[in-house]
């Protein structure tokens, strides 16, 4: 007990400060070696400093959006049953499997030429495929076994175009926005583990044999939509730290903490910056201080807002103590006060 | 090869098309030797850019250009018959361009050759020669001995140092008027020169003095890029300089017949200095040769005109009104008046030029570097008997510490020093020009010159610690380099300040030295004194050393308010109150109030207590 406190931050500690300076300075000597691993093709993830502002400025979608979706039971152990789920999540797209699409517009039909060997790889027939497009497209086709003829009813140029690119759009097996899914090891516990390019987890979690305790997804938004703002805020956390760590710069995670914990304090994501933290802060001269001075200043006028002056930049500005650190103290009995309490004392 | 995006071949005559052709290389090949038998202007530089099929013909200015020997046939046109010619001196360079032996290739018909370094490597697409390697680098890298043992970024370094060496800059310098000059009292041509220092001319106007130089660590004193200098050298005239400055001024004319006034002013002039400042001055105003002057000091006295036109014309009727205009020393600034003179600008107004002269003994914090990118800042400065000694007796001028060779592979450094010593003990200069014939061989020749001579082969000796009187355990390389002392003196560049002048707009302190300024306190030194939790501290340093104000507020409504002297009592502007508070606030948020008052809003500010 004694020990853990030790490790406790002493009352008015600038916890916020100090952070801000353990990630700010570590972040200044990234942007000079992003231009690390190329042509690791299986897994170009954003990394690096574009990454961290994409973090801190709350993107709502990241540039490289990836799914862990690790697998219950005998799946995790087993490479067949893993590839067997990596199958249903794997999405496959008509342009996916097609070779060639020739629209007739006198006709007013678009034919499908399918590649066979990836419609075995994906175990589907062309049949399968048309009747599925007939479904989602309300449309008649008929299909051999390499090609699917699709009737468009119309023969309006531009509908067909449309219909087209539609359909080379459409998603015929797995999850939709789910993209690639690939089987991984995990190196730790030797476990299989599903990796997707793309993050559409609610739908994922829905497959039989996901372990939906422990999926993942680098899509702060996304963890937050399904599992709510902790687990939002610990995959700011998670994300920040992998990031960093990846540049091989060793930042405390209490460090990170802070920064998440800020960023979802009031059980939204808020980002760093005049439309989130700072843009709230509780202070007119903070906020003004910061950008937009002049709106700041404007509302707060039109308002008739009082800045208390808590906080330290507003104390800066005016050339006030801070009240952080040594400045956390005050006295709780003035000094004349006391003479007057002693004196009263000695008299009894 | 690329497909041909044209069949025809389009001729494009500085960047504008003239034509076309049907074999665009055939043609640039007949320019080619027309310009070489002389039909042609040798500017004329033409290149075929087979990607694009076109030939581009350059014969505009501003094209950096180099000279090739031309080789044809697989053979060089600089014969042997030629070079024996142009020793004895029947023919010259021009010859050699004149006749197309050598011409000069701009960047895009160079790229249309295919050029070797030597007549040895010629092969049948050999189109020209080097003239010499040293063409391969620029002037101020060439200048400096063994550039090819040293990294690149160091030469990048060394061509700048090279650059700010003090030496002989000019023969005449005793009658040239430049506005900072740095005169080296002992210049010494190197013992280890270049082809290029010498076909220069350096040797007669060298900048820099040979040092013997040992690479040894001395009591920490030389920690990371610091040197330490031997007294005794220094005492002796090592590295010492002159440092000239020029103050000039001018007798203007003003519309309205007004002008400018040589003389030592009147106290009843604006801005007089006081009686003090002037004294050195003779009648005429400007201070005289020899005069020893310090800080503070008038060197030209000046009266001018009023600077508005209605001072003066309210003033007419009395005695006219004058302002003073003295050239004064600038802060921190003494010497010698070394030389006056009047002359005449193209405006026919009098001019008068004062230059100054100071010596500069090196001190702690002067900048020297040798030629190889090695700077240092000398940072002790010790007694000649503390230093180090051999056998002889011989104690080193300078003390490098030997951290700074390996991580910046200067191996030029340690060249130049075995390459010196060996000049020295054998009393003959030594050639370290790039790329020179011998290659690394020369290397085992500077090691035999010391043998011979009796000391070790590879430079290092016995030495003695000056304190101690004990031997070192190593033995310490050390040899002769030829260092540049640069112009960055501490004396030019020294300044503190604990109270002086502040802004008039914010009553914050100034900045720079010229305006006796502070170091700027910044956003991020901000962040670690709240980092660390010192309020007082930032207090201090944000309010008390700066810009601090004490203001009256009014405690009804809030406002600025200050002192009616004549009432003997505290206003409020406002709303009329008298019952005002002092309070200290930083004057920068007075002023950001007013500024907001001025966009027409009213803060108030709520005091507690």
């Amino acid at each position: 007990m004694a020990r853990k406190n030790n490790f406790l931050v002493t009352p008015g500690e600038p916890v916020g400060v100090i952070a801000a300076q353990s990630i700010g300075e570590p972040g200044t000597q990234m942007v000079l070696r992003s231009f690390h691993y190329a042509g690791v093709a299986s897994s170009i993830a954003t990394s690096g400093l574009p990454r961290l502002v994409e973090i801190v400025d709350t993107r709502k979608k990241p540039a490289t959006p990836f799914a862990y979706v690790y697998l219950k039971g005998k799946a995790a152990k087993d490479f067949e049953t893993a590839e067997q789920i990596a199958k249903k999540i794997n999405e496959v797209r008509v342009s996916d499997i097609a070779r060639r699409v020739i629209e007739n517009f006198s006709k007013g039909t678009i034919t499908i030429k399918m590649d066979v060997q990836r419609l075995q790889a994906n175990e589907l027939t062309a049949r399968g495929v048309g009747s599925k497009i007939e479904k989602l497209t309300k449309t008649e086709s008929r299909a051999n076994e390499n090609a699917i003829l699709i009737n468009t009813h119309t023969k309006n140029a531009k509908q067909i175009r449309t219909m087209a690119v539609q359909i080379g759009k459409m998603t015929i097996n797995g999850i939709e926005g789910a993209g690639r899914a690939v089987v991984q090891e995990d190196k730790k516990s030797g476990e299989f583990f599903i990796q997707t390019n793309n993050s559409s987890l609610s739908e994922i979690m829905q497959v039989e044999g996901v372990d939906t305790s422990r999926v993942y997804t680098n899509d702060i938004f996304e963890m937050y939509r399904i599992f709510g703002v902790e687990a939002a805020r610990n995959t700011i956390s998670r994300e920040l730290s992998t990031t960093l760590r990846e540049q091989g710069i060793a930042v405390d995670p209490r460090h990170l903490d802070i920064l998440a914990d800020a960023m979802t304090s009031n059980g939204a994501i808020k980002n760093v910056g005049r439309r989130g933290l700072s843009g709230e802060k509780e202070s007119i001269f903070a906020r003004a201080a910061y950008e937009e001075t002049v709106k700041h200043l404007i509302n707060a006028a039109a308002f008739g807002e009082r800045d208390d002056m808590k906080g330290v930049t507003e104390n800066v500005l005016i050339g006030k103590q801070i009240m952080l650190g040594t400045g956390t103290i005050t006295l709780a009995i003035k000094k004349e006060d006391l003479a007057k309490i002693s004196g009263k004392e000695k008299k009894k | 090869m690329a497909k041909q995006i044209n069949e025809k071949c389009y001729i494009y005559i500085n960047g504008r098309i003239l034509g076309y052709v049907k074999d665009g290389s055939a043609y640039a090949k007949e320019i080619r030797t027309a310009r070489r038998s002389g039909i042609l202007s040798g500017e004329v530089n033409v290149a075929y850019i087979k990607k694009l099929n076109a030939v581009h013909i350059n014969t505009d200015n501003g094209r950096i250009r180099k000279p090739y020997i031309v080789v044809e046939g697989g053979k060089s046109k600089l014969t042997a018959e030629l070079r024996e010619k142009l020793k004895n001196k029947e023919i010259d360079f021009g010859y050699l361009i004149r006749h197309g032996i050598i011409e000069y290739l701009d960047a895009e018909e160079e790229e249309n050759t295919l050029v070797v370094f030597s007549e040895k490597g010629i092969t049948e697409q050999t189109t020209h020669i080097e003239v010499d390697m040293t063409s391969l680098f620029g002037f101020t890298l060439n200048v400096s001995p063994f550039p090819e043992h040293n990294n690149a970024a160091r030469h990048a370094m060394l061509s700048n140092f090279i650059k700010q060496s003090q030496g002989l800059y000019a023969t005449n310098f005793n009658f040239r008027f430049d506005s900072r000059s740095y005169l080296l009292f002992y210049p010494q041509a190197p013992i280890v020169s270049t082809a290029v220092f010498r076909s220069a001319n350096m040797q007669r106007h060298p900048s820099g003095q040979n040092f013997v130089v040992a690479l040894t660590t001395y009591y920490g004193y030389n920690m990371a890029d610091a040197i330490v200098l031997n007294k005794g050298a220094v005492d002796r005239g090592l590295g010492r300089s002159m440092f000239y400055k020029t103050y000039t001024d001018e007798e203007r004319r003003y519309p309205g017949g007004q002008k400018d006034v040589f003389k030592v002013p009147s106290p009843t002039a604006e801005g007089y200095l006081g009686e003090h400042a002037y004294s050195k001055l003779s009648e005429d105003g400007i201070i005289e040769p020899e005069t020893i002057v310090n800080e503070g000091d008038v060197l030209i006295g000046k009266v001018a005109p009023p600077r508005f036109l209605e001072e003066s014309i309210s003033a007419s009727g009395l005695e006219e009104k004058i302002r003073d205009d003295s050239t004064t020393l600038k802060a921190g600034e003494k010497g010698v008046i070394d030389s006056v003179v009047f002359t005449e600008s193209t405006g026919a107004t009098k001019v008068v030029k004062v230059r100054i002269k100071s010596l500069r003994i090196p001190e702690k914090g002067d900048k020297f570097a040798s030629r190889q990118g090695q700077k240092g800042v000398a940072a002790y400065i010790v007694p000649q008997e503390d230093m180090p000694f051999n056998e002889q007796g011989i104690v080193p001028d300078l003390l490098l510490n030997p951290h700074s060779v390996p991580n910046r592979l200067t191996f030029g450094h340690l060249l130049e020093e075995l390459a010196g010593k060996a000049g020295a003990v054998s009393g003959n200069a030594i050639d370290g020009t790039a790329f020179a014939e011998k290659g690394s061989d020369r290397i085992s020749d500077y090691g035999k010159t010391l043998e011979e001579n009796g000391f070790d082969k590879f430079g290092d000796e016995v030495l003695y610690d000056g304190i101690t009187g004990r031997r070192f355990t190593a033995k310490i390389f050390n040899g002769i380099v030829y260092y540049n002392r640069l112009y960055h003196m501490v004396s030019n560049k020294l300044q503190v300040r604990s109270r002086g002048p502040v802004q008039i707009l914010t009553h914050q302190p100034t900045e720079g030295k010229a305006r006796q300024g502070g170091l700027r306190f910044g956003e991020m030194e901000r962040d670690v004194l709240v980092g660390y939790g010192a309020s007082l501290l930032l207090k201090e340093r944000l309010l008390d050393q700066s810009d601090k104000a004490s203001v009256l507020i009014c405690k009804d409504c809030g406002n600025i308010g200050y002192y009616d002297y004549i009432k003997r009592s505290v206003v409020c502007p406002i709303c009329g109150g008298n019952s005002l508070s002092e309070v200290e606030i930083s004057y920068a948020f007075k002023l950001l109030l007013d500024e907001i008052k001025s966009m027409h809003i009213f803060p108030r500010l709520k005091l507690k207590e």
